[in-house]
């Protein structure tokens, strides 16, 4: 494809292999958890068992929300987030921006979760960061989502992470296809009796190739949802508006307008959910308010795209009495270049813009990349195997993080599925994972035979993989009939993947175990 | 629209897993005979791509994602399975 002199292609392997063994095992866990996370939402239905498929945006939420609002300080009524929590159940976060003594800004208020009789079941004060944490019934998906956003690492340094993460990911993808002469003619090109470097760098190739468009949409997608809150909206404060951070965000994101401070009522907003669907035929998936109880009160309303498109869709209405004013772009008051593609980051990176259709695309995708990385690192390894003994270390850690962090996210899941009735799962699910991530650790450096260790994890996956829908129907979770009555297929979805995915991991680890059994009874026999 | 999709890329598909058995490279290191000559694989590519066209040409960027999604997830897929033999670990023990 590109042909570079021999000098520039030994810089760009050599960029290409540092920038991928330098980050490649933390990579690989933030694409894998990434991979999983493309279906976060069903997985936080199937795990919760939640069989309910009416939205909370379907029901009259006006009164509730007025009530909320009379409970509630007028000074958190400069912002109202509404969203849906749990079973669809609606969430509420009546809050005012401030900026922190160590110069972080935050939202700080009151929290509310509703169930569907309009009953507050929860209430929480504090900030943002603090009230969206994670709870009993969605600990599953969220331990997924924050592993991959930010490896559990405190902001900003898990973003920075991640976001340095995305960036070598592009790097390897860029240096990739320069350093690749034939990169059509070996797109089918699997030499199964190679040596191991030739078979390593095949199946490489291969899978990089076929997934390469979209490792550069991921990584750069990603690394920009990473650094867009820790570096871009500083630096942009810093540079414009003297660092007020507020000022940004309502110039860029705001809605301009006169003040009108007079109290009026914000009753419009079952007018405004109806409509908004209406229009859209999407139900929103978020609502904000601005100046609550103002006369100057604006909603807007966030849905999927619509069908065809990629770009979600924003409404703007006026709060008092619910008139439509404009559909709003994501950036500043009207469409524009960087507001359309600001708005399609979002759908590109998580691959939600066309349900379930998009997002099994985007999860192959994301299958392929993980593969891409473990090769990527193999190839590494294999290609100084003869130079330096010493890197026998880092072959058997690429087995235990590449075959390991599967087996320990399975169980994970395992560890909510028990702990979740009695209300522990909160602290079981990251304990479950940290517990098996140890046993796999331990057992990776104490087994002498890596083939044997990779193969027995392999085994242990599959097993879980084939456990898990049992395990949820043990302790009590609704049965295929009982979700599918309800209109919720998702649970029997999510179950019937996983048992194909645990019968193809088990039928393949069985076939390499009688090779290996096959292969050990022929040196037996020679050596007799 | 989600009809058409699947039509497109069922039938790009079905060009990328004639391309790839007929792919030369593919079939010298397999140890089989010749494969397929430059013209027709390049017909075949063309057969690959077209039918991504009619959906580009209706504007549906999510359906046209979709076709090439699936196409580069499928045509990765088919290179794995053609060299389905391929089932023991060949990196020596750890």
């Amino acid at each position: 494809m590109i042909h570079l002199p021999k000098n520039e292609t030994k810089l760009m392997v050599a960029v290409h292999g540092w920038s991928g063994i330098l980050l490649g095992l933390v990579l690989y866990a933030v694409i894998l958890t990434g991979t999983a996370a493309v279906f976060a939402e069903e997985i936080g239905i199937w795990s919760a068992g939640h069989v309910s498929t009416n939205s909370a945006f379907e029901r009259p939420i006006g009164q509730t929300v007025e009530r909320l609002g009379q409970q509630t300080p007028s000074k958190y009524h400069e912002g109202v987030d509404l969203f849906e929590v749990g079973d669809h159940e609606l969430g509420a976060f009546f809050h005012r921006h401030e900026t922190n003594a160590d110069g972080t800004f935050v939202s700080r208020g009151i929290y509310y979760q509703v169930d569907r009789t309009g009953r507050v079941i929860d209430r929480q004060a504090g900030t943002g960061e603090e009230v969206f944490g994670p709870r009993n019934d969605d600990a599953l998906s969220h331990f997924l989502v924050d592993t991959h956003v930010r490896l559990h690492i405190p902001n900003p340094w898990g973003l920075l992470l991640t976001g340095i993460l995305g960036l070598a990911m592009l790097v390897a993808a860029i240096s990739g296809l320069m350093i690749h002469r034939h990169l059509f003619k070996d797109i089918f090109t699997l030499r199964r009796r190679a040596n191991p470097v030739l078979f390593n760098r095949d199946r490489h190739s291969v899978a990089g190739t076929w997934s390469l468009p979209f490792a550069f949409i991921l990584a750069f997608t990603g690394s920009f949802f990473s650094f867009f809150g820790t570096v871009g909206v500083p630096i942009v404060a810093m540079a414009a508006f003297g660092g007020d951070v507020q000022a940004l965000n309502d110039t860029v994101f705001g809605n301009p307008g006169k003040p009108d401070p007079r109290p009026v009522a914000t009753s419009g907003l079952d007018r405004i959910t109806s409509d908004a669907i209406r229009r859209t035929g999407e139900i929103p998936t978020f609502i904000t308010v601005e100046n609550f109880g103002r006369a100057d009160a604006k909603v807007t309303t966030f849905h999927p795209p619509e069908e065809g498109g990629v770009v979600p869709i924003s409404l703007l209405y006026a709060g008092a009495d619910g008139r439509f004013e404009q559909v709003k772009p994501l950036i500043g008051a009207k469409p524009s270049a960087g507001g359309t593609l600001a708005a399609i980051m979002s759908p590109l990176h998580f691959g939600n813009f066309a349900g379930l259709l998009s997002k099994a695309v985007w999860f192959g995708l994301g299958f392929a990349m993980c593969y891409v990385t473990l090769t990527g690192l193999r190839l590494w390894v294999v290609r100084r195997a003869s130079e330096a003994r010493s890197l026998g270390w880092l072959d058997r850690l690429v087995t235990i993080v590449g075959l390991g962090l599967p087996f320990a996210l399975l169980c994970t899941a395992a560890a909510f599925f028990l702990t979740a009735s009695s209300g522990q799962a909160l602290f079981w699910t990251p304990a479950g994972f940290l517990i098996a991530s140890a046993a796999v650790i331990l057992g990776g450096f104490l087994m002498r035979d890596r083939e044997k260790f990779g193969l027995m994890l392999e085994g242990a996956t599959g097993l879980l993989l084939l456990g898990l829908p049992l395990l949820r129907l043990f302790i009590d979770g609704p049965g295929w009939g009982e979700a599918i009555s309800a209109g919720q297929p998702i649970i029997a979805a999510v179950d019937c993947a996983l048992l194909l995915a645990g019968g193809w991991v088990i039928a393949r680890f069985a076939s390499q175990w009688t090779q290996g059994q096959s292969g050990q009874s022929a040196v037996l026999e020679a050596a007799e | 629209m989600t009809m058409l999709t699947f039509a497109a890329t069922a039938a790009s598909v079905a060009f990328i897993l004639l391309l790839a058995l007929g792919d030369p490279k593919r079939r010298r290191a397999a140890g089989l005979s010749d494969g397929h000559g430059r013209g027709k694989r390049y017909l075949y590519v063309l057969g690959a791509v077209l039918p991504g066209l009619p959906i580009a040409l209706t504007g549906d960027a999510a359906m046209w994602l979709i076709w090439f999604g699936g196409c580069a997830v499928a045509g990765w897929l088919t290179a794995l399975w053609l060299a389905k033999p391929v089932a023991r670990v060949r990196n020596g023990k750890g």
